[in-house]
């Protein structure tokens, strides 16, 4: 994994929203939804990105696909930095790299048919002429478990299990490279999630597809991904391969995270230990300085209150921001 | 696993001979099972049918007085009986509904190409140009609908028949003794431009409404133009609020029309409308009483129809809000 080129590669990405507040708008304010976030998404891989809701998960994937404009920082994706692009040179990119959003019930068209929502991009993008497109739209409605007579359907008629079925023919229909999921399955019933995951294992075996699996749900995380990122307010803490993550995990957010997943033995889980975390997540208008996790963190020193902790590789890919880690364990 | 309760339980089992309903027609099957709206539905029908062919339906002219027969009760020869003219008060009301009609329709046309187009700006591109839109609407509600109309109406309506008068005698041309043509052009101008701030703030309400959901952002990912993202993303899903609202409009128009007549403010006589009919009317109720309930009567039906159907397009355009 080391040689190969990524598929992606997001150098020191950040995104900072303006807010203003005020009765006239008159305080501006900044949001620190993303700051300095690097990795690289190899191709065919699943990476997912974990965390609290609010820490940059999504903004992560809507600024990678230029969809929230970048406030600095590179994605590279063939050569080409695509956050710096226009709507217009975006455009053959868009085909390329998908999403799948998290409420099936409001991102598809209330007024078109599934067979017009999933035919859509592909007469967009001419994959297909007009006479192709019912075959392939058929094909598609195929490839995600559904029936071809559901093109005739409108969005209100299905389930939402089936509404993200055709939510993800729809991001296929492009025959795009690489998908973000955006808690792609996290609306859905437990039992349809796991028809979802499986379906999207299948497609990206087919289609030789990467995916970005943002979520927030460790058990999904630990059974899909190759690689996790664990994000804390705008800032990746930790990136390793799953098996490093989930048996060693370096950071102190990783581990109080990992201690709240509880086991499905009554046993173990009797005696499994959690670090319960104090406090509350810091705003991201005015995040602490330093490292963004010492107000909450068990092993904080006196540096983390100051010092930004370099985001290094502590071997074998596993990245970490921590003062502590190296100076106590090292990976 | 934590779960979010957003997964409504109903499932609904696609049958494979049901045909596929669009929310359109979904819409219409609702609004046909609702009796009030449907009764509104078919009254507006009705009123519109008499207005288009008014002159065909009127049994005596208008205008034409029979000083024999003046303020005669309702009678086989006079249904709603005659005024103090000896005018036909039938016609007349056929004719009011015309004139009804033609200033609502007009108005509500006006408002809506103004408001819609500034509105649907405003909420699209933001910014300056959102902020003077929103000043000026803000500016035109705030001041009473009746006193800006009759302000208009009290400054221009002088210099108007002045120049035409003055275009008359120079031109000789019989179009200049038709001073309704000013009448219609003040009531015109004036409603419309009392009328366009509401539909301008529904249908900004609607595009920034509409251009922050998912399937925008979804249509955006796959890489669709701004033309597209709005003439099949935004505009069909902004449609029902702006429906509900033209509807309602149209019923406020004819009652503002009405209003501003009763006060003489809005079409003169000898134009039939409802609400100069209802003035001169009013005078004589005690003797009289037909001369006040005839146009009195018409305009509250047609008012109620227009509620009804507007309340059953509400209902059936957004099901979710209603129930």
């Amino acid at each position: 994994m080391a040689a190969a080129e990524p598929l992606i590669r997001v150098e020191n990405l950040v995104k900072h929203f303006v807010v203003r507040l005020g009765a006239f708008g008159e305080v501006g304010a900044t949001v620190h939804a993303l700051d300095d976030v690097n990795f690289d998404i190899m191709e065919g891989e699943t990476l997912s990105l974990v965390g609290e809701s609010g820490c940059g998960k999504s903004t992560t994937g809507f600024t990678l696909l230029n969809l929230h404009k970048a406030t600095s920082g590179k994605v590279m994706f063939e050569g080409e930095n695509i956050v710096s692009l226009d709507e217009k040179r975006m455009r053959p990119y868009r085909r390329q790299l998908q999403i799948v959003f998290q409420d099936p019930y409001s991102t598809l068209n209330p007024r078109m048919t599934v067979g017009e929502a999933v035919g859509e991009p592909i007469l967009f993008h001419r994959l297909a002429t007009k006479v192709e497109l019912p075959e392939r739209v058929a094909r598609l409605l195929g490839d995600v478990g559904l029936p071809a007579r559901f093109a005739s359907r409108y969005p209100h008629e299905l389930s939402g299990g089936q509404r993200q079925r055709v939510a993800i023919a729809r991001a296929l229909a492009c025959e795009p490279k690489f998908i973000v999921c955006d808690e792609a399955i996290s609306a859905l019933d437990v039992s349809i999630q796991a028809q979802i995951i499986n379906l999207l294992l299948d497609l990206q075996q087919k289609y030789r597809l990467t995916y970005l699996f943002i979520a927030h749900d460790l058990a999904v995380v630990r059974h899909i991904s190759d690689r996790v990122g664990v994000m804390y307010l705008g800032r990746l803490a930790e990136l390793a391969t799953r098996e490093q993550l989930f048996s060693n995990p370096l950071h102190p957010y990783t581990r109080a995270l990992l201690s709240a997943v509880p086991e499905a033995d009554p046993i173990i889980e009797k005696t499994r230990r959690r670090q319960i975390l104090t406090g509350d997540v810091p705003s991201p208008l005015d995040p602490p300085a330093g490292c963004r996790f010492h107000t909450r963190c068990p092993i904080a020193m006196d540096v983390c209150r100051r010092v930004v902790p370099e985001w290094r590789d502590v071997g074998a890919g596993h990245h970490v921001a921590c003062h502590a880690v190296g100076a106590v364990a090292p990976g | 696993m934590s779960m979010q309760p957003s997964v409504q339980p109903m499932t609904v089992p696609l049958v494979d001979d049901e045909p596929p309903v669009s929310l359109w027609r979904d819409a219409w099957h609702r609004l046909l099972r609702n009796r009030l709206a449907v009764a509104g539905l078919v009254i507006v029908v009705l009123l519109a049918f008499v207005a288009v062919f008014g002159p065909w339906l009127t049994p005596y002219d208008f205008l034409s007085q029979d000083l024999n027969a003046r303020n005669q009760l309702p009678s086989l020869a006079h249904l709603f009986g005659t005024d103090d003219l000896g005018r036909d008060v039938l016609s007349r009301v056929i004719y009011g509904t015309r004139t009804a009609f033609v200033v609502a329709v007009v108005v509500t046309a006006v408002a809506v190409v103004i408001g819609v187009t500034l509105g649907a700006m405003a909420g699209f591109f933001g910014g300056w140009f959102d902020r003077i839109v929103m000043w000026l609407t803000d500016m035109t509600m705030s001041v009473p609908n009746l006193l800006l109309v009759v302000v208009i109406n009290a400054s221009l309506k002088g210099p108007a028949m002045a120049w035409m008068e003055a275009r008359y005698l120079e031109t000789l041309n019989p179009f200049y003794r038709e001073t309704v043509w000013v009448d219609f052009l003040l009531v015109f101008g004036s409603m419309a431009l009392i009328s366009w701030p509401p539909y301008a703030r529904l249908v900004r309400a609607q595009v920034l409404s509409i251009r922050g959901r998912p399937y925008v952002t979804a249509a955006r990912a796959l890489g669709l133009t701004n033309r597209l993202i709005l003439t099949r993303y935004v505009v069909p899903n902004a449609l029902g609020p702006l429906i509900v609202s033209v509807s309602a409009g149209l019923g406020t128009a004819m009652v503002l029309e009405s209003a501003f007549s009763f006060l003489g403010v809005g079409v003169n006589p000898p134009t039939p409308s409802w609400g100069n009919m209802i003035s001169d009317g009013l005078r004589v109720w005690q003797h009289y009483p037909h001369l006040l309930a005839a146009p009195a009567a018409v305009l509250g039906l047609a008012t109620a129809a227009f509620s009804f159907l507007g309340d059953g397009l509400n209902d059936a355009l957004n099901p979710k809000g209603s129930k």
